[in-house]
């Protein structure tokens, strides 16, 4: 096997249009996939020792200032920046284990194209976009356009995901992510949820929701968003989300859990996520009456 | 590869190929057998060592991703001299060590925490060794191990007057 190891990204996209090597980032799965024997790459490019692919910082875009995320942040880099809204936070932390977490990259979350992939459901409720890199140039493309399947992306053969770009003001809404497995730690989610939302006096003024491990790619949910705005978090039941979001997931029966199950666990776990967002409003608003 | 890094506070410099695993070049080409090979794929955390001071799976890094950085394994954890570190003192003490195939890593991402957080909660100890599977002792004799090392390294840190 040939092990390539570039320093900057120009290197990288050359060597992956030269030679269509695999790209390893963190090595949390592709190691799983060797050890299984399901990939044996004749080339592997190793990103992980490229700084200009690590970090989150804010920086101007054409369309306003965007916190800008390195493909290969760690999760657990994720999971304690302050800077990131509480959604993407609360999905990285749910990831595998503290060891996983700190070999593991947002970048290879993304690209591995799970459908349960815990940072997948913050990143399409944040309106995340992708910036995808080859030799010949970069495009954008939008976080809930970029999965087309399980482990299936819109990445052409030569293209890298070098970044992730966040719009600054979604990520000033109030967010929360919930995810049941079997188990606390170490456990791949049956089914995870993200809401992100605009509040003013406690009534819903713009939302995006959306969920993973119910559909063939982590989905938003537009019914549901509709169905809500104009109302206030305190005055959202249970019943209420169930039919907007059953008419939007596909759930099948798979090794993890069964159609059924996702379904409530869907709805239930949105229904947290929203709760969530009613105890962060409050103690905000608490905060700013004091 | 030619592959340099620091392991247990030396300077390492060996000829492997560079899509072995890190666990294997500590086990095989360094004799560092301390480090034990539970499941290979990530969930048992029995390989844990600290990479750069973080705790990671040997088993899931690849040794072309050792260039120049620090490895901890168990052996670099006693002193020079063979006497226990105060976690490996209080796991004993306390009974957190059954069979002792998961210790090292056990103990790996014990010092990893208490590194951060010299007085962690039960909470913090239960997420900080959420990456290690114990089938022996039933966690809780190792979160007294993890809570009896804190007590012990904060009196130590107080008797030396290391810290405030």
């Amino acid at each position: 096997m040939n092990y390539l190891k570039p320093s900057t990204v120009e290197e990288a996209t050359e060597l992956l249009g030269s030679s269509q090597g695999m790209i390893l980032a963190g090595g949390t799965d592709a190691c799983v996939y060797m050890a299984e024997g399901f990939c044996d790459p004749e080339t592997l490019i190793d990103i992980g020792a490229i700084d200009s692919l690590r970090g989150i910082e804010t920086q101007p875009s054409d369309d306003g200032d965007v916190l800008w995320i390195g493909a290969c942040t760690t999760i657990s880099e994720i999971e304690a920046s302050e800077a990131l809204p509480r959604a993407l936070r609360q999905g990285a932390h749910a990831i595998g284990s503290p060891q996983i977490r700190n070999l593991g990259t947002i970048g290879g979350n993304i690209c591995n194209a799970s459908p349960c992939g815990d940072t997948l459901a913050p990143l399409l409720s944040l309106e995340a976009r992708f910036v995808l890199r080859s030799a010949t140039g970069t495009r954008t493309v939008e976080s809930a356009d970029f999965f087309t399947g399980p482990k299936q992306t819109v990445l052409q053969a030569g293209e890298l995901l070098e970044c992730i770009d966040l719009p600054i003001d979604s990520c000033e809404w109030i967010s929360a992510f919930r995810m049941i497995g079997n188990r606390n730690g170490q456990a791949i989610s049956q089914v995870n949820a993200a809401v992100s939302t605009k509040l003013e006096g406690g009534v819903i003024q713009a939302m995006r929701a959306a969920v993973g491990s119910v559909a063939p790619v982590p989905l938003r949910l537009p019914q549901l968003e509709g169905a809500l705005v104009g109302k206030t978090l305190q005055s959202v039941q249970w019943a209420d989300l169930k039919a907007p979001i059953m008419a939007e997931i596909r759930p099948i029966d798979d090794v993890r859990s069964t159609a059924t199950y996702r379904q409530e666990l869907a709805v239930t776990l949105i229904f947290d996520a929203l709760m969530d967002c009613a105890r962060q409003d409050e103690s905000a608003r608490k905060g700013a009456d004091t | 590869m030619n592959l340099h890094f620091i392991c247990n506070g030396q300077a390492v410099q060996i000829d492997v190929e560079p899509n072995a695993r890190a666990i294997d070049v500590l086990r095989d080409v360094l004799g560092l057998t301390g480090t034990k090979e539970g499941c290979g794929r990530g969930e048992c955390g029995a390989c844990t060592v600290l990479l750069d001071g973080k705790p990671v799976n040997s088993c899931m890094v690849l040794a072309g991703k050792l260039e120049g950085r620090t490895v901890l394994t168990i052996e670099g954890v006693a002193g020079a001299d063979g006497s226990l570190h105060p976690i490996q003192e209080a796991f004993l003490d306390v009974g957190a060590v059954q069979c002792g195939f998961c210790t090292p890593g056990m103990v790996l991402s014990t010092k990893a925490l208490l590194d951060e957080n010299d007085s962690p909660t039960i909470d913090e100890i239960e997420d900080a060794l959420s990456g290690n599977l114990c089938r022996c002792t039933g966690y809780g004799k190792i979160v007294d191990g993890v809570l009896e090392a804190s007590e012990r390294l904060a009196q130590g840190t107080q008797e030396h007057g290391a810290k405030p």
